[in-house]
């Protein structure tokens, strides 16, 4: 049975399309990536799968139960994790953790120690006092505070410093060594490749591929940007090479396959400069996905 | 109940504010009833100075001056009724719309604990409220008319006095909790609601002012629980009353039918 099931999934508010046609299977274990540009549909799928919206067509099942009428007995055993929550400004965080605590059925104090202790916060203080990586700890915890089978992310990393994301992510693998599976939404490639088994990508509210890790990692994309004189150089006859322009002497590619190939091209020419740069989502997307997905 | 129990304790402040700012203007108005009908003439003629029109619309013109609880029902029930309006109104539009307001709803909504539970317990934490803010009134008026030397009074209907605001209160209520609906924002349900009660009230005036008017006031709420009518008959109309009640709990469970069906989205 897969944990999330969805099957032609679709939202529309009024006339304006949320997602279409989304079908989804996350299996037990996986941690699976969801990734697209923002305002691609990603909260707008997890909203219904946790039912703060109704489906205009399609179906969900979550932990084989059905999004619609079983909401509440899926959101017992699910840890969802906001992309900007807000919090109760009289609380202290310590009330928040115990007032969230009051909802489930189990005892979860000691399971709030240890978070409070991994991820170093400040329980006496005012939430509204916090700063917005704080707050988002403090939504790390309250995830993750019943020990659910589920946990549904959305944007996680956002503003928390670098410390502070490695440690999140290895408890979310102690998780899921655990057993918890894991849907993790985030609009940045890098983050989601150290992490998920699966990836989901979607945009304009559709999906556009569903990639294996290995696959994903063997599509290494680079953006290089290359300072050179020669005018015979030309950056569409690299192999590997998506996208190629010449701007102001200096060549800008997209790269997707084996760096090692691209350095012995670019060995036979003498450079002036070179760089190797991450390309956002969206420079994938463009250049690489959209086409796939015309194809 | 774990929704209720936080509630019940995050609001208790304004309860406590509003309740006391209008018991104790109760119990400071019931306490200048003896000098002002001691000067009994001298007040007949101030009244009679008045503008008719004043004297219908604060039912001068029904209620006798010189009884304390022709005297309450002219000074103090009016506000009560009125600001009490207001507060059911705050109250009720700002349970709901709070949540939403703050982006706290997708705390909650991630909880196990459906809509309907969500709306019945903040229903029940405004229906506790306005009880106990009538209750907290009733008392502090009802200790003034003991402790002042008022002169003889009826206990009874004293006591319809300081009951019947209560059904106007859940009325205004019930439409604060229906306009959290359709205004999210928490300061437009706010404005639309008591926008309501001083709309109502205000046609309730007008209706009370002229005879060709008068039908308008069965459209308020106001109507129902009138000052003269209770004084004069010893008692509140409970056909009225079971009917203010009524419509109360109809516009409550339309709030709750249309809040598991919407959309939630912050």
């Amino acid at each position: 049975m897969p944990v999330i099931e969805t099957v032609g999934l679709t939202k529309y508010y009024g006339k304006t399309k949320g997602i279409e046609n989304v079908n989804l299977q996350v299996q037990e274990g996986e941690i699976f990536g969801f990734i697209g540009p923002n305002g691609a549909g990603k909260s707008t799928t997890i909203r219904t799968l946790l039912n703060f919206i109704f489906p205009t067509a399609g179906e969900a099942r979550v932990l084989g139960l059905d999004v619609v009428r079983q909401s509440r007995e899926i959101r017992a055993q699910v840890g969802y994790l906001a992309g900007e929550a807000g919090y109760y400004d009289d609380m202290k965080v310590k009330d928040l953790l115990a007032y969230a605590a009051r909802f489930y059925k189990q005892d979860c104090a000691s399971r709030i120690r240890e978070l409070v202790d991994i991820f170093d916060l400040d329980v006496m203080k005012p939430v509204h006092s916090l700063s917005l990586g704080n707050k988002k700890k403090v939504g790390i915890v309250l995830s993750l505070l019943h020990q659910p089978q589920l946990l549904i992310l959305d944007e996680p990393t956002s503003g928390l410093d670098p410390l502070m994301q490695m440690r999140f992510f290895e408890v979310l693998q102690e998780e899921n060594s655990r057993g918890t599976t894991i849907f993790f939404s985030s609009h940045v490639l890098s983050e989601v490749q150290r992490l998920c088994h699966r990836v989901a990508i979607i945009k304009d509210g559709q999906i556009l591929k569903i990639e294996e890790m290995e696959q994903l990692r063997s599509n290494q994309f680079r953006k290089v940007r290359i300072a050179i004189d020669s005018d015979e150089f030309n950056g569409n006859a690299i192999p590997g090479v998506i996208h190629a322009a010449r701007e102001n002497g200096i060549w800008h590619l997209l790269f997707k396959g084996d760096i090692n190939q691209l350095l012995r091209f670019l060995s036979e020419y003498k450079l002036v400069d070179l760089w190797l740069e991450e390309p956002t989502l969206e420079e994938i997307f463009l250049h690489y996905y959209e086409k796939e997905g015309a194809e | 109940m774990t929704i209720l129990r936080r509630e019940l304790g995050s609001n208790l402040r304004g309860l406590l504010i509003w309740a006391l700012a209008l018991a104790l203007l109760n119990f400071w108005m019931v306490s200048i009833f003896p000098g002002m009908a001691a000067e009994g003439a001298k007040l007949e003629e101030l009244t009679e100075m008045y503008p008719e029109s004043m004297m219908k619309m604060f039912n001068m013109d029904k209620l006798n001056f010189s009884d304390p609880l022709g005297f309450y029902g002219v000074e103090s029930f009016f506000m009560v009724v009125l600001f009490g309006s207001i507060y059911a109104a705050i109250l009720g539009s700002g349970l709901l719309a709070k949540e939403e307001d703050e982006k706290t709803i997708e705390f909650l909504l991630a909880r196990p604990v459906s809509r309907g539970e969500i709306i019945r317990d903040k229903v029940l934490c405004w229906v506790i409220y306005m009880v106990l803010f009538n209750v907290i009134i009733g008392i502090f008026t009802w200790l003034g008319f003991e402790f002042f030397d008022v002169g003889a009074f009826s206990r009874a209907t004293l006591f319809f006095l300081v009951l019947a605001p209560l059904f106007v209160h859940l009325i205004f209520g019930a439409m604060g909790f229906l306009s959290a609906l359709f205004f999210v924002r928490r300061k437009a349900a706010l404005s639309m609601s008591i926008g309501l009660v001083l709309g109502l009230y205000f046609l309730n005036a007008i209706a009370l002012l002229s005879e060709d008017m008068q039908f308008l006031g069965w459209f308020s709420p106001f109507r129902y629980m009138d000052a003269a009518d209770i004084v004069n008959n010893g008692g509140i109309n409970w056909t009225y009353a079971l009917g203010l009640l009524l419509v109360a709990a109809v516009m409550v469970a339309v709030a709750g039918i249309l809040y598991r069906k919407r959309d939630i989205a912050i």
